[in-house]
């Protein structure tokens, strides 16, 4: 397979060191198929491991020691199975990173100053010399972007895009799970050669997510992701109505089948949702979306809006990625802060 | 001894003789009236939410007073204000906009004698949505209505200035500075998008630069209302001046119309009221560049029925693109201005058609 | 800019060119003195005086670039003259200095038809005619019945009573001529001017061009037409106005400006007159110079 000559010898390198370790475990060293459930985690990866990601079949060739990473989600990913030391370039983040992973966040210099606002260029990255381009939608690996998936396969960058997110209809999950979820992690830890850490966050998320009692009581929830005069909300498919079902909340549009979808205020009035689900981001904040459903004849006699309430989950959480579970647990604790009563708000 | 005298319409050309129109005008100004209060009523009671005539009926009849003597029960608060702070204010800024949009246009194709001409030539569009952008993209959406009407000004007077130093304005030249700034509004607005437009909110900067009137509130009917009354029926008032520049500007000269002065105030009158028009609903397109020909075709160009009737016509037709726009994809909504263009284009080329085949 | 007005012509000795008009009637006449017009740097018309009397048809003439189309448009207030280094133009009618009225008032008394106006609309022929009257009312009035009848009689005068229902565009030069020349008699003019009205038009159409502009004159309308073409000028005007580079360089009656002394240096040619048995007026032919 072509190389430019200055990825050759660390890749040399490291193949052959990978083949010694392999060998050196005594496991089986025939090259994998397409393993993308969950593999025996006690084991190491094999390499060269070769995934069908969105349709694209993509060959790592080892355990990626530089990887550039594009969104909050996969960056997260990373910092959550203990990856941080392989970043070597950040992008298109969409807000801080959690808690729990600012530690971790604080070591990697390339998470506090990314490369770009936006989907870096193509030879910006190169210029990084990565093996892995890590990305969390795939319109990232486009040649406007970060560069096309074939070329960079040629120059010897494997990529992967967050399988959540692939948009084609044969490789979009409908619906996405918490399995998905799950299994993404797996077979990122599989990827890294990381699967022991891999295991131990998804039980780790699934305890987590089996502590957390959907409610019961039949409420209704708009997800109100951005817009003004007309909304973007959470539709059937997707993250956000995931998390819904995860927390009890019936999403009033749910009847749609896509992840998001533009709605319309009379229908979302019409609904008269119990509560209000606002996607806090830094160009659109919680406030500004109350302010604006407030100020709004309107929709300011929602009930939800009359009562204030909402419920709020930072945007990285919004998408598929670890702090999903996250998600869940903290909104369910703000659900039950709300003291609401059972068809509380079923009459208008 | 006159001719066939039809009842004038209200809001319609200022009181004088019958126009001797040929094809039957008469009829057409109280026919059109007739049909937008129509489409204002049934476009009320259209939407994605399923609300009974009589709802809506009962809801408009509360806010203007009549609930009372006609002894009717007000609707509850939620249906209410769909009806009166959602959909009313939708319908009638639409009407509004439409309107205005389509005198604008006349004006403007007969006064740079270029039926390619719309509202938006002199860079208007461009200068707004360079102004309304900027203003997204800094997170002060409430400066919005301002920072749009103020570009479509700026605009304007950078194309006439950029005219003026060429030399004598002339309708030419008025067309191509027009166009250079266009340009380089739309360059500039192009490039803050795609620099600073984090997340999806170039999903709003999109609604609004395709156009857009679901925003609309009281204020919006407000400032469109007033701006289509006065504006829009002063330009409207114009016909004989603009029939004088059919043959050109000499011969307007010669019939009398000071040619420069009256080009400058036309002009004004269209900036200002563009402006207006697009810091509420975005750069809606399509309108001020087909409706007139549409009722060119169907009634000749004498700009004294060619006035009113399109500013009656435009509205109704943007009430219907509007209707459309949010009930066809339901739930979903999609910006009226992508109904205008999907609409528009197929429905002039069929009076294309029809008219090649009158005289 | 302008120098000292001359009547001088470059080479052979001319005939003298009266100042004034004519006929007894120059005072109710047009009446024009000391118009110039510069485009930029360059100087078109350069202290033109020109007379024509009321009730007469007066020719102007002169090669092309002479600057006859600039005058009319000019005279006809379409263009502000320049100012002269001699003092400002003066275009007195009927005793009026036409510079000072306002516009309408103007448009009144004065119409003017050019030599190419057209339009992409679809304007009826009645309706093009029926701006002549928009002097005569109300800026933002519509027609009356009065209107209406006057530019019927203006369409009948000019023969094309049987095209008021057609779309101008879809007529020939000849028709659209006619209907601009209808246009014109309908503002109920007492002066016309007229840019090269005969231009494409066939012979019997110039010819019944020429014969509406007659009947004008004959109705007391003060006529000047811009020609091209020195044989008509030569049938059928009373009075001729001779321009070269700008300037005036003969004026009077076409027997006096029509000779080749005056013809000669001023197109270039040579120039044969002859007699017209019947009426006397001269016929002109032409053959190349040297």
């Amino acid at each position: 397979m072509p190389r430019p000559t200055r990825a050759a010898a660390p890749g040399a390198a490291l193949f052959a060191l990978s083949l010694a370790v392999l060998a050196g475990c005594a496991q089986d060293p025939a090259p994998d198929a397409a393993p993308s459930a969950a593999p025996d985690d006690s084991h190491g990866t094999a390499y060269p491991l070769t995934l069908d990601n969105c349709g694209v079949e993509t060959t790592v060739e080892a355990a990626p020691q530089r990887v550039v990473t594009i969104k909050s989600s996969t960056t997260e990913m990373l910092l959550a199975l203990g990856l941080g030391d392989r970043i070597v370039g950040t992008a298109f983040l969409d807000g801080p990173v959690p808690d729990t992973l600012a530690d971790a966040a604080a070591d990697v210099p390339a998470v506090a100053e990314p490369m770009a606002e936006q989907a870096p260029g193509a030879e910006a990255v190169l210029g990084l010399e990565p093996d892995l381009v890590y990305a969390g939608w795939e319109s990232n690996l486009t040649a406007d972007g970060a560069g096309d998936r074939d070329t960079l396969a040629k120059l010897g960058v494997a990529t992967y895009v967050s399988p959540a997110a692939c948009k084609a209809p044969e490789h979009m999950p409908d619906p996405l799970t918490f399995d998905d979820v799950f299994a993404e992690i797996a077979e990122v830890g599989e990827v890294f050669d990381a699967g022991e850490a891999a295991g131990a966050l998804v039980a780790e998320q699934r305890d987590a997510l089996a502590s957390v009692t959907p409610d019961d009581r039949g409420l209704t929830a708009l997800w109100f992701s951005s817009g003004d005069d007309i909304p973007y909300v959470g539709a059937g498919i997707g993250a956000p109505q995931m998390i819904m079902d995860a927390v009890g909340l019936e999403n009033v549009a749910g009847d749609v089948h896509d992840t998001w979808t533009s709605f319309s205020w009379e229908q979302a009035i019409d609904a008269d949702p119990d509560v209000i689900v606002l996607v806090d981001a830094t160009w659109n904040s919680a406030e500004q979306k109350i302010r604006r459903l407030e100020s709004h004849p309107a929709t300011a006699r929602m009930t939800a809006v009359r009562e204030g309430r909402y419920l709020t989950v930072p945007f990285p959480a919004s998408e598929a990625g670890v702090r999903n579970v996250d998600a869940v647990v903290d909104l369910a604790d703000q659900l039950d802060e709300l003291r609401l009563e059972a068809g509380e708000a079923q009459d208008r | 001894m006159t001719t066939t005298e039809g009842r004038r319409a209200p809001a319609s050309s200022p009181a004088g003789t019958t126009p001797n129109a040929p094809r039957g005008a008469a009829w057409w100004l109280p026919a059109s009236a007739v049909v937008l209060v129509a489409t204002v009523l049934g476009a009320v009671t259209i939407g994605p939410v399923d609300l009974s005539v009589g709802d809506v009926w009962r809801s408009v009849a509360t806010h203007v007073g009549l609930g009372g003597p006609l002894g009717l029960e007000p609707l509850g608060a939620l249906p209410d204000g769909m009806v009166w702070e959602l959909r009313l204010p939708r319908v009638l800024t639409a009407a509004a906009v439409g309107a205005g949009l389509a005198v604008c246009g006349v004006v403007m194709q007969s006064l740079t004698r270029n039926p390619l001409a719309d509202p938006y030539l002199l860079g208007l569009s461009s200068g707004a949505s360079l102004g309304a952008v900027l203003v997204l993209v800094a997170g002060l959406t409430v400066l919005l209505p301002v920072a749009a009407f103020g570009g479509a000004v700026a605009a304007l007077a950078a194309a006439l200035a950029l005219a003026g130093a060429i030399g004598t304005i002339t309708p030419t030249r008025t067309v191509l500075a027009g166009l250079a700034v266009s340009q380089l509004a739309a360059a500039a607005t192009s490039f803050v998008i795609f620099w600073s437009a984090t997340g999806d909110s170039y999903r709003e900067i999109l609604s609004w630069l395709m156009g857009s009137v679901a925003g609309a509130t009281w204020a919006s009917v407000a400032i469109t209302g007033v701006a289509v009354l006065v504006l829009g029926t002063l330009l409207a008032s114009t016909g004989s001046v603009l029939d004088a520049f059919t043959f050109g500007d000499t011969a307007a000269a010669t019939l009398g119309v000071p040619v420069a002065r009256v080009r400058w105030l036309l002009l004004v009158g269209v900036a200002l009221l563009t402006g207006a028009l697009v810091s509420q609903s975005g750069s809606i397109g399509f309108v001020g560049l087909i409706l007139p020909h549409a009722v060119r075709l169907l009634t000749g160009a004498r700009h004294r029925l060619l006035l009113p009737l399109s500013a009656l016509c435009g509205a109704s037709f943007l009430v219907w693109a509007d209707t459309l726009a949010r009930t066809v994809f339901a739930p979903r909504e999609v910006p009226v201005g992508i109904v205008t263009a999907a609409i528009g284009a197929p429905v002039f080329a069929l009076l294309l058609w029809r008219g090649r085949r009158i005289a | 800019m302008t120098t000292q007005t001359r009547t001088e012509t470059r080479t052979a000795p001319r005939t003298e060119a009266p100042r004034r008009g004519d006929g007894p009637a120059s005072a109710d006449g047009l009446d024009a003195a000391r118009v110039s017009w510069a485009a930029g740097e360059r100087l078109v018309l350069d202290g033109v005086d020109v007379t024509a009397p009321k009730g007469a048809v007066t020719g102007l003439l002169g090669p092309n670039g002479s600057g006859k189309s600039t005058l009319l448009r000019v005279l006809a207030g379409a263009q502000p003259p320049a100012r002269g280094a001699d003092g400002d133009a003066r275009v007195v009618f009927a005793g009026v200095d036409l510079l000072d009225q306002p516009r309408r008032r103007r448009a009144r008394t004065l119409a003017f038809v050019e030599q190419e106006a057209s339009t992409d609309l679809p304007v009826t022929v009645l309706d093009a005619v029926l701006l002549g009257r928009i002097p005569h009312r109300p800026l933002l009035a519509g027609d009356s019945a009065h209107d209406r009848a006057v530019a019927r009689r203006a369409l009948a005068d000019v023969g094309a009573q049987h095209l008021a229902d057609r779309e101008v565009t879809t007529l020939s030069g000849g028709e659209r001529q006619r209907v601009h020349m209808a246009r014109a008699l309908a503002q109920e003019p007492a002066l016309i001017l007229l840019d090269e009205p005969t231009n494409h038009l066939d012979v019997a159409a110039q010819l019944d061009a020429l014969h509406v502009v007659r009947g004008l004159a004959d109705r007391g309308v003060t006529v000047l037409a811009a020609l091209h073409d020195l044989q008509l000028a030569a049938q059928h005007c009373d009075h001729v106005v001779l321009l070269s580079d700008g300037r005036v360089v003969a004026a009077g009656s076409v027997h006096d400006v029509l000779v080749p002394d005056v013809l000669d240096p001023v197109y270039g040619v040579r120039t044969e007159v002859l007699t017209h048995p019947r009426t006397g007026r001269p016929v002109l032919t032409f053959t190349r110079a040297g």
